[in-house]
């Protein structure tokens, strides 16, 4: 891992979308961006601003791409509940400095 | 903490004057209504705004904002005026609309103090999920002052309450569409179901935000509502594709955060089931 500002290079940047359905032109419920420089903590705000996308499908054409897709859920019982949406995770690898 | 745990917590520790002051002086007169009932079974969480005696919050506050340790659940103890929230007949007869005439006020609560300067908590549940289709356990989460969004106040997400998410599967959420900031009015009680999601944001502010947290519980089944019932209230039609807000609509097409059909199917038949356990309809069925 590089330790200062001093050794930028290509970074993985990361997109947790939680979307209401396992298509990814279905809308986003959950939204979670990790941005790899120190310090960084993804957090929950009390004040939400407008998303930069509405569906995963808009983060591809931001040239985000998918690295996990989601595990579909309650593949026996149609009963029972557990998370909220269905996840994707993308990534972007850019060049990215600390600070 | 598990359930069992805090059963026999209760037992254990529930002090005697807890009854004494809930029998003393009883005043059911705000009992929640139909409505008021269904959107909590929807959303799994109910505000009041208490009209407390005057300077009485700001005595609370000026008490907490002096403590220089965390006495744990015997803050009632040391801030004694925390007695006339939960003693308060909008907390009582919400209480006794949702957990029945005899709950129990627990032997468990928290004083929560968000000190200046410090991160967000991230979503959790405060024990297992009970993932039942009940409502038995609930918190109460009393704020003595204003909470603005920077002071980091609870947030919660509606309609989560139900679902079978161990507080490691939400690791990887931050905000949720939907999700509820508790910014509110000093001497604002906010009732959530046990399990529903919850965290906070971070307090930006130089000022301690303070929430103090109690517990309660069901000790019996409902054999009648305990609420205002109207028993026509559901001998309407049911307003497919309609946006009538009234008990039956909101019960079968609320979404608060929009979840996907399967998910919607599934807490319908969910807050049905809910429903009839708490009007005492003996083996609820699913609707």
């Amino acid at each position: 891992m590089s330790s200062s500002s001093s050794n930028p290079g290509v970074r993985q940047r990361l997109l947790y979308l939680h979307a209401r359905t396992p298509s990814v032109f279905s809308d986003i419920l959950g939204y979670t961006p990790v941005e790899p420089v120190r310090d960084y903590r993804a957090e929950i705000t009390a004040d939400v601003s407008d998303w930069p996308y509405n569906t995963v499908h808009d983060a591809l054409v931001d040239g985000w791409q998918i690295v996990q897709f989601p595990h579909l859920q309650a593949p026996i019982d149609d009963r029972d509940l557990d998370v909220v949406g269905y996840e994707f995770i993308l990534q972007k690898l850019e060049e990215v400095r600390d600070g | 903490m598990d359930k069992n745990q805090l059963q026999a917590e209760s037992r254990a520790e529930s002090l005697p004057a807890d009854a004494e002051r809930r029998e003393n002086g009883t005043d059911m007169s705000h009992l929640l209504t139909d409505l008021e009932m269904v959107e909590f079974i929807v959303n799994g969480y109910h505000l009041l705004e208490l009209d407390l005696p005057e300077g009485l919050n700001e005595r609370m506050a000026g008490q907490l904002d002096g403590l220089d340790y965390n006495p744990g659940d015997a803050i009632a103890e040391v801030v004694p005026d925390l007695w006339q929230v939960i003693e308060h007949p909008a907390v009582k007869s919400a209480l006794a609309s949702l957990l029945g005439e005899d709950y129990e006020v627990m032997g468990h609560r928290h004083w929560h103090c968000k000190q200046p300067h410090t991160g967000h908590m991230s979503w959790h549940q405060d024990s297992t999920n009970s993932r039942d289709t009940r409502i038995d356990r609930l918190l109460g989460l009393f704020y003595p002052t204003d909470i603005t969004p920077e002071m980091g106040p609870t947030i919660i997400v509606p309609g989560t309450q139900f679902r079978n998410a161990p507080t490691d599967r939400m690791a990887t959420y931050t905000n949720i569409r939907g999700q509820v900031p508790m910014v509110l009015k000093a001497g604002t009680f906010a009732l959530t179901h046990y399990d529903l999601w919850h965290g906070t944001a971070a307090n930006r502010t130089p000022v301690k935000r303070h929430m103090i947290k109690f517990l309660f519980r069901r000790v019996r089944d409902n054999k009648a509502p305990t609420w205002n019932h109207d028993p026509d209230v559901m001998n309407v039609p049911t307003a497919w594709g309609g946006k009538r807000e009234d008990p039956k609509n909101v019960l079968s097409f609320g979404n608060p955060i929009g979840v996907g059909q399967s998910d919607h199917y599934k807490e319908r038949q969910i807050r049905w089931k809910c429903w009839n356990n708490l009007l005492g309809v003996a083996d609820a069925a699913d609707a």
